[in-house]
């Protein structure tokens, strides 16, 4: 069954194509948010409030775009809210530990902590252009799409955030 | 080593891959909300004819909530039931009803026999024993559940004898909660911890019994709270989500099930406590149920009652984070320094201040003292105050000089005022556009399921003749309504119904938006008002606040105004709100319950909707030859310049209808050894000779207005005398009570001023001039400064 009956008939109410819908788009999620975030623990956190976000607003998907971009946008504002939570909540948050058997090296992992940290810091939307385009390879178009943004905008915020890393890159390696 | 280049960095890492149970937990609980969300629209439709039949006999609220949710049934695409399965659902609905209708009486009852509910126990007890008939009917659709149930008896013999052991239970609603709450169980607290129960058709339709349950019993947890005395149900609204987790063994792998849900406090709370995904939301009107069924939101509502009164740390709702203007006290006054003998302040009628200090006291907290404004407080009550004859000259000051019950020798200077009422007839038309945050930050019951219940509740009470249009803003921000005459009623209730949280709070358009419907059905001769309503995360687009304020305020000037609600707490932005509102001529208002939404949006609605003088301040002169010191109470975040007063283009507080602004000065008259201030060493002090004619003056009072339509300030004036005038019983009971207020208020506030006050001596002055007391405000007053006795502080 393709995803286009299957939320269709999700919608009208059967649990069963919910369950399968899912199955099918949980790692998506799941993957999404983790690179957005870089935190195992989190990343599942906010994939269940993506999850039951879904189960409560799947009725509102109306076909007129694809349906991950509308997956994309729904979990990245779970994600803006799980945040915004986060900041008003807690300070005390542990860093990730565990590194063996894990799919990339531990060292990756802590750049693209960093990393994200830095986009995030660049501005409202810049994080997720850089993940949408680079990690999820979209175009500018479907970003766009996804962000509630124009083309042009994507093309724009992402040549800042490049001209932003290379500046940063600059300074690290002439410090070190 | 050179980090790869950022591009790759985030195209090449890979996420290590999801816990299994993370996994499972996620999908069970979308499934749950996904199946509260069909069942909440499939169930509704054959309650239609009989909620109609039986509304009237509903309270309120209660009656637009089922309407609420009947035109929510009828918009909704979902397929109809089974016939069979629609009665099942009706009969359950029924028995869900009916203990409710007398619900409130039965609270009342409790608080005088506590014992009664005792002794009604045993009755629930037999219950699941029973086998009641409700669920039995749905089972014998669902063999699913017919298949499970046997198994069960041990663990629903437990959860029953759980539920007895809560002697402070309310008596009444009793049975056919309870047949609905085993029925949820049976399907969910024993289904096997797989992914598959939801397979079954059985479990969709006990979703739909279930999901009755929590929203009547919402119902009634948010409209009795404030109405009894004790607001012992209070802590229904406070977020305590980690309780449930004491009573769940971590053992039952369904308690594990329940949604770590969109609240995100609850998140929190999974994270605190360690228990990651086994933490329970607290009871909530718009989030699926948890694993334990219908009983749920009572049983958290009591495990939470209890454990307060065991550990109050578990109880701590995320307070502290609302941010509330800093501002520092009146100081005393010498009367002699020239300018300091002028004392100009602006009126404020908002009252938002009480609402939230009455919240942390309910929660066991002392409120952190910027949140605690003096005048705000002793505004909330009504007083007696004389109201003046006419439209034209709305006010007629009441001053009355009384002793000062923590200053020895001191005088209180009492200066009320109230605005011209209009009659019903009266009243012009509203054109309301309500602006609602519905970002996922307001899905806790005590946000947007109490803004749509509070604007229900106002709703019906408006004219035909008014319109209402309803603005969005979350993720994007949208038209839900367009202008609607209130006449189509059902078109704006039935909006309002289909309002859910979702999405971050960035609505650029949401409040231009607004403005744009406000202007499109602008009403040259009625109200234009915008009701913005938030739990504080305001982000309409324009983000920086002076620029917001400057945006509400050049449509001030076409006049469109706006006032602002309150809901929530946790990131309350309260110095927002307040600004927002003095600059749209309105009033912030903080609603915690939905009798305070009653308060404010129905029987003040007058008060709240229709302004009546704009741009009121105050100015009192003391008479140097009289007064020695004074300090004005509260009025701190309101204070003017001495030539503001005169000043028209100075904007200052509007007086609605009704409402009533009250004012306190404390004095020291010449000649009383009661001065806060040393004389002075070097400059010779000597009180001036009185001017002729005024020595029987310790001031003048001034107030300036402007009538709502115009653009220049009348002026009444009025001596403050020094003899004392003989005043009806109401006001000098009235003048005790807001004494009473404002030194509760100074000693949430520190003290400073009110010596060898205690709140018991608040209490005893209180309950002295508590009078008639109708709504029951001035005793809950009395139980709040109980309350803050016991309290600890932030």
């Amino acid at each position: 069954m393709d995803d286009q009956a299957l939320i269709r008939k999700a919608q009208g109410g059967d649990a069963n194509s919910f369950a399968e819908l899912l199955d099918l788009h949980y790692d998506t999620i799941y993957r999404f948010a983790w690179k957005w975030c870089g935190h195992k623990a989190n990343a599942e956190d906010i994939a269940q409030l993506a999850c039951i976000k879904l189960a409560s607003s799947l009725k509102q998907f109306r076909f007129q775009s694809a349906f991950t971009s509308w997956l994309y946008r729904l979990v990245i504002s779970c994600a803006q809210d799980w945040q915004r939570s986060q900041a008003r909540h807690d300070h005390d948050e542990m860093p990730e530990t565990e590194t063996v058997g894990e799919s990339s090296p531990a060292e990756d992992r802590i750049y693209l902590t960093q990393l994200l940290e830095q986009l995030g810091e660049l501005g409202e939307g810049m994080k997720e252009t850089a993940l949408l385009v680079h990690a999820e390879g979209m175009s500018h178009a479907e970003a766009g799409v996804v962000l509630g943004v124009s083309e042009s905008t994507i093309s724009w915020r992402l040549h800042t955030i490049r001209k932003h890393m290379s500046k940063s890159e600059a300074r690290q390696s002439s410090n070190g | 080593m050179k980090p790869k280049s950022y591009e790759k960095l985030l195209e090449e890492t890979a996420a290590p891959p999801p816990d299994p149970q993370a996994r499972v937990l996620a999908k069970r609980a979308a499934l749950a909300e996904f199946n509260r969300v069909h069942a909440a629209a499939a169930a509704q439709q054959p309650k239609l004819g009989f909620f109609q039949g039986l509304s009237g006999a509903f309270r309120h609220s209660r009656e637009s909530q089922s309407h609420g949710s009947d035109v929510m049934g009828w918009n909704s695409k979902s397929r109809m039931l089974a016939g069979a399965a629609s009665i099942c659902v009706a009969v359950l609905g029924f028995a869900v009803i009916w203990p409710m209708m007398k619900n409130g009486d039965a609270a009342r009852l409790l608080e005088k026999t506590p014992a009664e509910s005792v002794a009604v126990e045993p009755v629930r007890s037999d219950v699941p024993a029973a086998g009641p008939a409700a669920s039995a009917s749905t089972m014998s659709e669902t063999p699913a559940i017919a298949a499970t149930a046997p198994a069960q008896t041990p663990g629903t013999a437990e959860a029953a004898s759980r539920r007895s052991a809560d002697v402070q239970r309310p008596p009444v609603r009793v049975e056919a909660e309870n047949k609905v709450a085993q029925s949820g169980e049976e399907t969910f607290a024993f289904a096997p911890p797989t992914e598959a129960p939801l397979a079954a058709t059985g479990a969709v339709k006990d979703e739909r019994a279930q999901q009755d349950a929590p929203v009547a019993v919402d119902a009634i947890t948010v409209e009795d709270i404030g109405k009894l005395p004790d607001t012992s149900a209070n802590e229904a609204l406070q977020r305590v989500p980690n309780v449930r987790v004491d009573r769940q063994p971590p053992a039952d792998p369904a308690s594990a099930a329940p949604p770590k849900s969109r609240e995100a406090d609850s998140l929190n709370e999974v994270i605190v406590t360690g228990a990651r995904g086994r933490s329970k939301a607290a009871p909530h009107k718009g989030v699926a149920p948890p694993a334990g069924g219908g009983a749920n939101p009572f049983e958290g509502m009591l495990a939470r009652r209890a454990n307060i009164a065991i550990e109050p740390k578990a109880a701590e709702p995320p307070e502290g984070r609302d941010k509330f203007e800093h501002f520092d006290l009146n100081t005393v006054k010498q009367v002699a320094e020239g300018e300091n003998r002028f004392s100009t302040f602006s009126a404020d009628v908002d009252t938002s201040s009480y609402s939230f200090v009455r919240r942390q006291l309910n929660a066991g907290i002392l409120p952190q003292k910027d949140a605690v404004r003096s005048e705000e407080m002793i505004n909330y009550f009504d007083y007696s105050w004389p109201v003046a004859e006419s439209r034209e000259r709305p006010f007629r000051p009441t001053v009355v000089v009384s002793d000062s019950p923590w200053g020895k020798g001191r005088k209180l200077v009492h200066i009320g005022i109230k605005g011209y009422e209009l009659d019903a007839r009266q009243r012009p038309d509203a054109n309301l556009v309500l602006l609602l945050d519905v970002s996922g930050s307001m899905s806790s019951p005590d946000k947007l399921p109490l803004v749509k219940e509070s604007m229900r509740m106002m709703v019906n009470g408006l004219k035909a003749t008014d319109s209402v249009a309803i603005v969005v803003y979350a993720g994007a921000a949208g038209m839900v309504l367009p202008p609607t005459p209130v006449g189509e009623k059902e078109k704006i209730l039935a909006a309002l119904e289909s309002l859910t949280p979702g999405g971050s709070t960035a609505g650029a358009e949401g409040i231009e938006l607004a403005y744009q419907l406000a202007e499109r059905s602008f009403r040259k001769e009625g109200v234009n008002r915008i009701l913005l309503c938030t739990d504080g995360d305001f982000n309409v687009g324009i983000d920086n606040t002076n620029e917001l304020k400057g945006f509400v305020e050049r449509r001030r000037e076409k006049g469109i105004f706006l006032s602002v609600l309150g809901f929530g707490q946790g990131n309350y932005r309260d110095e927002l709100a307040q600004a927002l509102a003095q600059n749209g001529n309105g009033v912030a208002a903080y609603i915690d319950t939905l009798s305070e939404a009653q308060k404010v949006l129905v029987k003040e609605a007058g008060a709240s909707l229709f302004t009546i003088a704009k741009d009121v301040k105050l100015q009192v002169e003391f008479n140097p030859a009289t007064v020695a010191e004074y300090r004005l109470v509260g009025y701190e975040t309101r204070a003017l310049k001495r030539e503001d007063f005169n000043n028209d283009a100075v904007d200052a507080g509007d007086v609605g209808s009704g409402h009533s602004v009250t004012a306190i000065y404390e004095i020291t008259p010449v000649g009383v050894d009661a001065r806060m201030i040393e004389p002075s060493r070097y400059a010779k002090e000597k009180a001036p000779a009185a001017v002729s004619g005024t020595g029987g003056e310790y001031g003048f009072l001034r107030i300036r207005y402007k009538l709502p339509e115009s653009r220049q300030s009348q002026l009444i004036e009025e001596p403050i005398g020094m003899e004392r005038k003989q005043v009806p019983e109401t006001i000098s009971r009235d003048v005790q009570f807001s004494t009473a207020v404002a030194g509760f208020a100074q000693l949430l506030r520190g003290g400073q001023y009110t010596g060898a006050l205690s709140y018991d001596d608040v209490i005893k002055q209180a309950l002295a001039a508590r009078g008639d007391d109708p709504f029951g405000y001035r005793n809950e007053f009395v139980q709040l400064v109980r309350r803050a006795q016991g309290a600890r502080g932030m």
